[in-house]
């Protein structure tokens, strides 16, 4: 394969570096080769969720935010490696996504400060870059927490300074700085204890390791492609989310579940799967795997014939994804929303809403423009700031709306030349509530710090379904399992839809209560929210209750308490 | 020269106050299932709210007849009055002040008929204010002044139960108004130059009266102070027993016109209140 060749042309590019020196095009491939491994290893990150709800998505983000990085060099014949790094910042930025991206957007902000406008890198210079990197990455954080990406950053800015004086060969220089990135996420449990209880590493950290350890695989000509370690236990198959990112050529979905005749040679196996198909998942636990494919059309049926040449198969899912995503779609266009267009001079709100029914709702109470997104599709900085620029007013707030987006509303702040405030609002009913004190025409100050007030006039619960077992904050929880949140901490689990909702206005103490609404979402139907609300209804006879589609997905209900 | 004050019922002067300081009141007139009523005769405002949520036919409010402004203006004039105010709900939320400006033609400009743009004691105020000037002998231009410096002091604002009484009244602005159609919400508002402004909403009671009463404190010192109910006296008198530290004087506590009534709905809570 050509790229092999390249690759091992690459190693004695980096042996020789004072011919061939680290230069803007040397960049540009190393950036290629970390985003690609991360890529490879996206899912790996995902699955690295403290709680076991569907949100989060660090490997996404992560890999949404470098490939926006990537697109801006793609096509830059830029040789001045501090000039190259500049633009690999500025596309970062923009395609930042969620807390982890806008973090590692900073780490390249950084990094390219550092490099000004040096035409090529040489170790010092580079350990430079990465104390900057750091530097820029802990600035960027209101309240840096330890056991992070912010950590993995800083052991690596260490390991760094370190090594300079150990060899002036690039590649044991990155090698070491590898094994320090990997050491450091291991042990992120040991700092922060949410992990520890959750029995996961930081899926942040991780994924910084990833974008490292492929720059050094493809140094070393190793493939990037295939993730030779990855191989979960089934529950961690994240396989609800992978429908938002369908790439052409992604027709059918196929899982199959299969218990092997023999021990199982992955590598043989991924590379067997890749020639049909991407998105390649594989599961593992008590002797059972399960295999997730995406393939087109005519090849729908290959992994179960091949699958089938390795043992026995339990179980097969087949489903249509460009049925499904125009299904959505078409749902998603089919009534228009009307938003209050705001006055010269007057406040302008954004609200990022997770779904139509929310949509809806933000529109009733004045908001101006959506920016659509939510806990699985984090909205990127360069779309937030779209929105700001497509709005005919200087004066915006944002609401958030969800506690992984606010830092890329916040970077998006940074870059826009209008007035922008952002709400942190955690979630929607947070923002909701907001909403209530927006008054277009007041004084921009006092109208932000009402509605900062607001925040706290509303409690949120989350139904939801757990992806994967874990024991948390004291609850048991197995996947598939009804699990309820209050204010992003995990309350209980229960079997059934209805049993999760009532337990869960019992522990959050309803009956303080004035008021209480109900968003379902669109992973359940109008009567089956109905019928639950009824039961609440006959329960809490004294309390207001209202039921209003939400459509967000995942979620059952999110419940504002009031 | 003596100047007498007219007004009219909206004012929701109480009856005390009005015998006190020789205020005419001309009672406004309310059609309930195709029958009018005069303002306070015949149905009493706590009927009147306990029925409106059952009224299939929305109530309306129709303006008194001329004969009613000419009656009380020759009374007055033939009394020993040489001059008469008559001060009215806001000419943009009912016909009273034209009626009214119609009824004066005939009395050869004898008669000052002031638009408030205001109601209840927001317009309330502004006649008591200008008789407790006619009582002192005060001439007719300087009440008319004093009276215009009064309508800038006027802050009138309320918590509504619910939107919907609003909404079919027509009395604001629905494509500014932003108030929510999906999520049952309490609407703020404050009528201020003749016109309902939306002000901010609440879901809950219990919020919305701390808002209410934060928003009386931001306005800083105050004059005098009306607590507005429409049928709910107990929150009335709770609001304004927590107001005893920041205003001087004991408030006035309404019961608001019907005529309001039938456009903000059974429960709202508001004040009017004059600034210093």
């Amino acid at each position: 394969m050509s790229s092999e060749s390249q690759n091992k042309g690459q190693v004695e590019l980096f042996k020789h570096s004072s011919d061939h020196p680290i230069d803007g095009m040397a960049l540009k491939k190393l950036a290629s080769a970390g985003l690609k491994w991360l890529k490879t290893n996206q899912e790996v990150v995902n699955s690295l969720n403290v709680f076991p709800v569907p949100d989060g998505d660090t490997g996404t983000n992560m890999v949404l935010t470098m490939q926006s990085a990537f697109d801006e060099i793609a096509d830059s014949p830029e040789e001045n490696i501090g000039k190259m790094a500049q633009k690999l910042s500025h596309g970062a930025l923009m395609g930042a996504r969620g807390n982890s991206g806008v973090i590692l957007s900073q780490i390249l902000r950084g990094f390219a400060r550092a490099l000004d406008d040096n035409e090529t890198l040489d170790i010092p210079t580079l350990v430079k870059g990465l104390i900057e990197a750091k530097e820029t990455a802990y600035k960027g954080v209101v309240r840096p927490v330890e056991g992070t990406i912010l950590t993995v950053a800083k052991d690596i800015a260490i390991a760094a300074e370190f090594a300079q004086f150990n060899t002036d060969d690039p590649i044991l220089f990155l090698q070491k700085i590898v094994e320090a990135a990997d050491q450091s996420v291991q042990k992120t449990p040991d700092l922060l204890p949410v992990l520890k209880e959750a029995g996961v590493v930081d899926s942040g950290g991780k994924g910084l390791f990833y974008l490292f350890e492929g720059m050094l695989k493809y140094i070393k000509g190793e493939p990037l492609d295939t993730s030779s370690t990855i191989i979960q236990p089934i529950s961690a198959l994240n396989l609800e989310n992978t429908l938002e990112s369908i790439e052409p050529g992604q027709d059918f979905e196929v899982v199959v579940d299969f218990s092997p005749n023999k021990k199982l040679n992955l590598e043989k196996f991924y590379s067997d799967l890749e020639q049909m198909g991407t998105s390649i998942q594989v599961g593992e636990g008590d002797g059972m795997y399960r295999m997730h494919i995406h393939v087109p059309t005519e090849k729908r049926y290959e992994p179960i014939d091949y699958t089938m040449t390795l043992g026995t198969i339990k179980q097969v899912h087949l489903e249509n994804l460009v049925d499904q995503i125009s299904e959505l779609q078409k749902s998603r266009n089919q009534e228009k929303i009307v938003f209050t267009p705001v006055e010269p001079g007057q406040i302008a709100v954004i609200a990022v809403s997770p779904g139509k029914g929310l949509t809806r709702v933000f529109a009733s109470l004045g908001v101006t423009a959506i920016v659509a997104g939510g806990q699985t599709m984090n909205p990127s900085t360069k779309e937030i700031i779209a929105a700001f620029d497509n709005l005919p007013a200087n004066k915006i707030i944002i609401l958030p709306n969800n506690k992984n987006i606010i830092m890329a509303a916040e970077a998006a702040k940074d870059v826009t030349v209008k007035t922008v405030a952002v709400i942190p609002s955690k979630t929607v009913p947070e923002g909701l509530s907001a909403m209530l004190r927006y008054v277009p025409d007041g004084d921009f100050t006092t109208i932000v710090k009402d509605m900062n007030d607001a925040l706290d006039d509303v409690e949120t619960g989350e139904i939801t379904t757990a992806t994967r077992d874990v024991e948390i904050d004291g609850v048991q929880v197995k996947r598939g399992e009804i699990i309820a949140l209050l204010n992003g901490k995990l309350l209980l689990s229960a079997k059934s839809l209805e049993d999760g909702c009532l337990k869960f206005l019992e522990k959050a103490k309803v009956e303080e209560f004035e008021l209480i609404t109900l968003f379902y979402g669109e992973n359940i139907k109008k009567s089956e929210a109905n019928r639950i609300v009824d039961l609440i209804r006959n329960k809490y006879p004294n309390l207001d209750i209202e039921v209003q589609e939400g459509g967000q997905p995942h979620y059952q209900f999110i419940i504002s308490l009031e | 020269m003596k100047t007498a004050i007219v007004t009219d019922s909206t004012s929701d002067i109480p009856e005390n106050i009005a015998e006190k300081y020789n205020i005419s009141i001309i009672p406004a007139i309310l059609v309930v299932n195709g029958k009018s009523y005069k303002d306070g005769e015949g149905i009493t405002r706590k009927q009147f709210y306990e029925e409106l949520p059952h009224l299939t036919i929305p109530p309306t409010t129709a303006t008194p007849p001329l004969n009613a402004f000419q009656d009380v203006y020759e009374t007055l004039l033939s009394s020993g009055y040489t001059n008469i105010i008559s001060v009215h709900v806001a000419k943009s939320l009912s016909g009273i002040y034209n009626t009214a400006l119609l009824a004066a033609r005939t009395f050869n400009n004898k008669i000052h008929v002031i638009d408030s743009e205001q109601i209840s004691l927001g317009l309330g105020f502004q006649a008591i204010i200008a008789a407790e000037q006619a009582i002192q002998g005060i001439q007719v231009n300087p009440i008319l002044d004093k009276i215009s410096t009064i309508q800038s002091k006027i802050r009138v604002f309320a918590m509504l139960d619910t939107v919907d009484y609003l909404r079919r009244s027509g009395r604001v602005s629905w494509a500014k108004a932003r108030i929510s159609s999906l999520l049952r919400i309490k609407p703020f508002i404050e009528l201020r130059k003749g016109f309902v402004y939306n002000v901010g909403q609440v879901r809950t009671r219990r919020k919305g009266i701390i808002r209410l009463k934060s928003m009386l404190d931001k306005l800083g010192a105050i004059e005098r102070l009306a607590v507005l109910h429409s049928n709910a006296e107990s929150d009335a008198l709770g609001f304004a027993s927590d107001l005893v530290n920041t205003v001087s004087s004991h408030p006035i506590i309404v019961n608001v016109t019907t005529i309001l009534g039938t456009h903000v709905g059974p429960n709202g809570l508001g004040f009017a209140t004059v600034l210093a």
